[in-house]
């Protein structure tokens, strides 16, 4: 497993390997004290390897990144956790690097809805089922956005103009990725239709929106805050409206069953025994509630709550369903 | 722009630029050893720096790596990199009579001159050009990358077929992984490993540097040793007066060669050489140790990479290996090269063209007090040098995902290109084939969707009527060609 960290990265490995350590050097310590109360189950019994399916720096690998020092900062766990980035593969990557290692707790994910995209569009040989749901420590919400001089001041006036003509805007997504599944269900829902023009990342989406080659885009609300002033949002996608949006209507507001709060989802190997699950989520419930994590969500658009491992996966199935539907019209 | 130089003045990034550039002139001086190869194994060491410290260290090292070259071409008649073949013609007649310290002084002045001249270019152009490119929509991406293509495969190389022979290998290594526009997977024959394709540097690494090592560990070693240079550099303020006007005109050759996607730095040479050769008046002394012929071929080298930086940072269209190896720089850190850098990473986009600036500046210091050390660590045997290489190209392809699959890529491709270096296929276009053809699926798909399938959509794009008529242009222009051709003796041994 050392060997496995050292060569994520030159850095990324001394930080690793210094935990480690650590982690040692503070189990050397602790070790003969508490040793009669350690028995043979207590659950961590190493450091934590938490796996972010991306690159370093995105949301997902950052949230994971503060989550597990503000654990270990707080000792809400006995052990260190070490994130690792395993990227590539629509996630199948890290996947495979998790089922590499024990079902005990000691390798974990933190991953997001791009899961079940994966499962939905049947990348990768993973489904649920090979998952057992630690729980949510929050998410965030997208914006659907058009140009500022765009016609079109409300969802409404959008949705009349497509229905008049169908087909007559240009939609940026990426073909399968949450873009397009956000669009597709919101279209599904509304009765419209947009043509697609392919557009990979945000940068990308935002580049052809704003050179004319594309009338809508999907844009984390974050990324859309930031572009500030070229932009025009018409429709949050949150459960709620959020507070750095306040004039923007949520999707359920203009009478649309369309949600997509995408979660920072923590996931264990299925089988893990629950004991260390419990572990798990009782510390990752105490992260999402400190200060300082709240703050650092609420600053980045993101929204602080806690949902536990079987909600989680019941939020999961229901929303499995809807993008299988229209997974079913792309493939 | 003042802030970019602000911020690149901080020691770190500054050690950074010199290291880079001092690395760049040492790999670069070395006969066999490419900017390319260099820079695809440090960018695992940068994934975890900040980025302008990465991209400045990379910036170092592809001006040093560029610019190294000629001392080996003058002294040895031994082109560092193929960007420098055209400096032998006449740097080696100036050494073997007894000018090497002129032709060094000479070549390093001229790398310096083009180099600055295709900064004002670089910096004046780039904000505007990016501006202007940001209305491209999927149609003028898929033209402009077609042309690149069709421009490396044709123009670079001995042979057309073969170039467009290895551009379509290259392409069809491109295809694995997750189709770009429906989002399932393609040629993956059920592997998870194959879901993301074959990585870009696992296949560099390998490609470049790999087949490099096999190649050379079956090479006698050369017992060449060079004259090293004696006395100081001399120029005089005559110079100026004498070369001035040759060094303004290659240079601006040199940065539209460079501007133009898929030539390299030797193709800019080479022209701005023919160039000066046509408007000279003793076009015959050419050849024969002419100060100009040096002055031409490493003005318009250095000029190339200026105006080479202006699709990649405007477009985030690599021009050559080393420019897609820049990109895959700037994508780990999130970053992605095009028309919206200069407005969501400011301090990137004007931090590359600052560090251009600096690294010529440094590149001048180093060397011209150092050229005598740096020859003599050109004469190192390369084999004691290929064993430390293999290890660092199998670290960091290693390092990039943590997965030893990125290993075995990376040694198929070093196999790969050394059966198609032995059937004289290039593999520079192979290896651009590689890296545009993603780009130039997902345009053209994108287009067709924008489109409902409809290809006549085209003829409304007039910028991509121009690309695609450049395009054809420079497949169907015989003439051209046979006058490239003539030329090609001497770049056989070339990549892009």
């Amino acid at each position: 497993m050392l060997i496995r960290y050292c060569f994520c990265g030159f850095w990324r490995a001394a930080r690793a390997s210094a935990l480690i350590a650590m982690a040692v050097g503070a189990f050397g310590l602790v070790g003969p004290i508490s040793l009669s109360a350690v028995s043979a189950q207590e659950f961590p019994s190493k450091p934590i390897k938490v796996i972010v399916p991306f690159k370093p720096g995105g949301r997902t690998d950052v949230v994971a990144r503060l989550i597990s020092e503000k654990i270990q900062e707080k000792g809400w766990l006995d052990e260190a956790m070490a994130v690792v980035n395993v990227d590539g593969g629509a996630g199948a990557n890290a996947v495979n690097q998790m089922q590499r290692d024990a079902a005990d707790g000691h390798t974990i994910i933190h991953w997001h809805h791009q899961l079940l995209i994966a499962a939905a569009m049947d990348l990768g040989n993973f489904g649920l089922d090979d998952f057992k749901s630690i729980g949510y420590t929050g998410g965030g919400s997208p914006v659907w956005a058009v140009r500022e001089d765009a016609p079109f001041d409300t969802l409404e006036e959008l949705i009349a103009h497509l229905k008049e003509e169908p087909r007559s805007l240009v939609e940026a997504v990426g073909i399968g990725t949450i873009p397009h599944f956000v669009g597709a269900m919101l279209a599904n829902e509304a009765g419209f239709e947009t043509r697609y023009v392919t557009a990979n990342s945000g940068a990308d989406r935002l580049r052809l929106l704003l050179g004319g080659n594309a009338d809508i885009a999907l844009f984390a609300a974050s990324e859309f805050l930031a572009q500030g002033q070229e932009l025009k949002a018409l429709v949050y996608f949150g459960r709620e409206r959020l507070p750095d949006l306040p004039d923007v209507p949520t999707a359920t507001e203009l009478g649309y069953d369309v949600t997509w709060a995408n979660p920072n989802w923590w996931l264990a190997p299925a089988g893990t025994p629950d004991a260390a699950v419990d572990a798990l989520s009782s510390a990752l419930d105490k992260a999402i509630a400190d200060p300082e994590i709240v703050e650092y969500f609420r600053n980045n658009t993101l929204e602080p709550y806690w949902m536990d491992g079987e909600a989680a996966m019941e939020d999961a199935r229901k929303t499995l369903d809807q993008l299988e539907d229209v997974a079913a019209t792309i493939q | 722009m003042g802030d970019a130089f602000t911020l690149l003045f901080t020691w770190q990034n500054l050690a950074l630029l010199f290291v880079g550039t001092s690395l760049g002139i040492v790999v670069g001086a070395i006969p066999g050893l490419t900017a390319s190869m260099l820079i695809a194994l440090t960018l695992p060491l940068t994934f975890h720096m900040e980025p302008v410290g990465a991209v400045t260290l990379l910036i170092g090292e592809y001006v040093g790596g560029i610019s190294g070259g000629l001392i080996t071409a003058i002294l040895l008649r031994m082109p560092g990199t193929p960007a420098s073949i055209v400096t032998t013609f006449d740097g080696y007649p100036m050494a073997r009579d007894n000018r090497a310290e002129r032709a060094l002084a000479l070549g390093i002045l001229a790398s310096v001159v083009g180099g600055i001249i295709s900064w004002v270019f670089l910096a004046g152009m780039s904000p505007a050009l990016a501006r202007f490119a940001l209305q491209f929509g999927p149609w003028e991406y898929f033209t402009l990358v077609l042309m690149a293509l069709v421009m490396l495969a044709a123009l670079a190389h001995s042979s057309m077929v073969k170039g467009l022979l290895a551009a379509v290998l290259g392409m069809a290594f491109a295809l694995p992984g997750i189709d770009s526009s429906t989002g399932s997977d393609r040629l993956t024959f059920d592997q998870d490993v194959l879901l993301s394709g074959f990585g870009l540097l696992p296949v560099l690494i390998g490609a470049f540097a790999i087949s490099q090592i096999l190649r050379d560990a079956a090479a006698p070693v050369s017992k060449e040793r060079p004259a090293l240079p004696k006395s100081r550099l001399p120029v005089y303020w005559s110079d100026a007066k004498v070369h001035g006007l040759n060094m303004l005109r290659s240079s601006v050759i040199g940065t539209w060669i460079g501007l133009l996607p898929g030539i390299g730095a030797n193709i800019a040479a080479l022209m701005a050489y023919t160039t000066a050769k046509q408007v000279s008046r003793e076009p015959e002394r050419f050849g024969t140790g002419y100060e100009p012929g040096v002055v031409a071929g490493e003005c318009a080298n250095n000029a190339s990479i200026g105006g080479a930086l202006i699709p990649l940072i405007t477009m985030g269209i690599p021009g050559s290996v080393t420019e897609a190896i820049l990109i895959g720089a700037l994508t780990i850190h999130n970053l992605q090269p095009g028309p919206l850098l200069f407005q969501n990473a400011p301090e990137i986009a004007y931090g590359i063209i600052a560090a251009y600036l600096v690294a010529n500046i440094i590149m001048l210091v180093l060397m011209w007090g150092a050229v005598k050390y740096i020859a003599r660590v050109a004469q190192i045997p390369r084999a004691g040098l290929l064993g430390p290489i293999l290890i660092f190209c199998v670290v960091g392809s290693y390092a990039i995902n943590g997965s030893f699959v990125d290993v075995w890529v990376m040694i198929a491709f070093g196999i790969i290109g050394l059966g198609l270096e032995a059937a004289r296929v290039p593999l520079g276009p192979f290896v651009i084939g590689f890296v545009l053809s993603p780009i130039a699926e997902e345009q053209l798909r994108a287009s067709l969707m924008m489109s409902d399938g409809n290809f006549w959509e085209i003829l409304q794009r007039p910028y991509a009527l121009l690309f695609l008529a450049l395009a054809v242009l420079t497949l169907f222009w015989p003439a051209f060609l046979a006058r490239i051709r003539d030329r090609q003796g001497a770049l056989k041994n070339e990549r892009a």
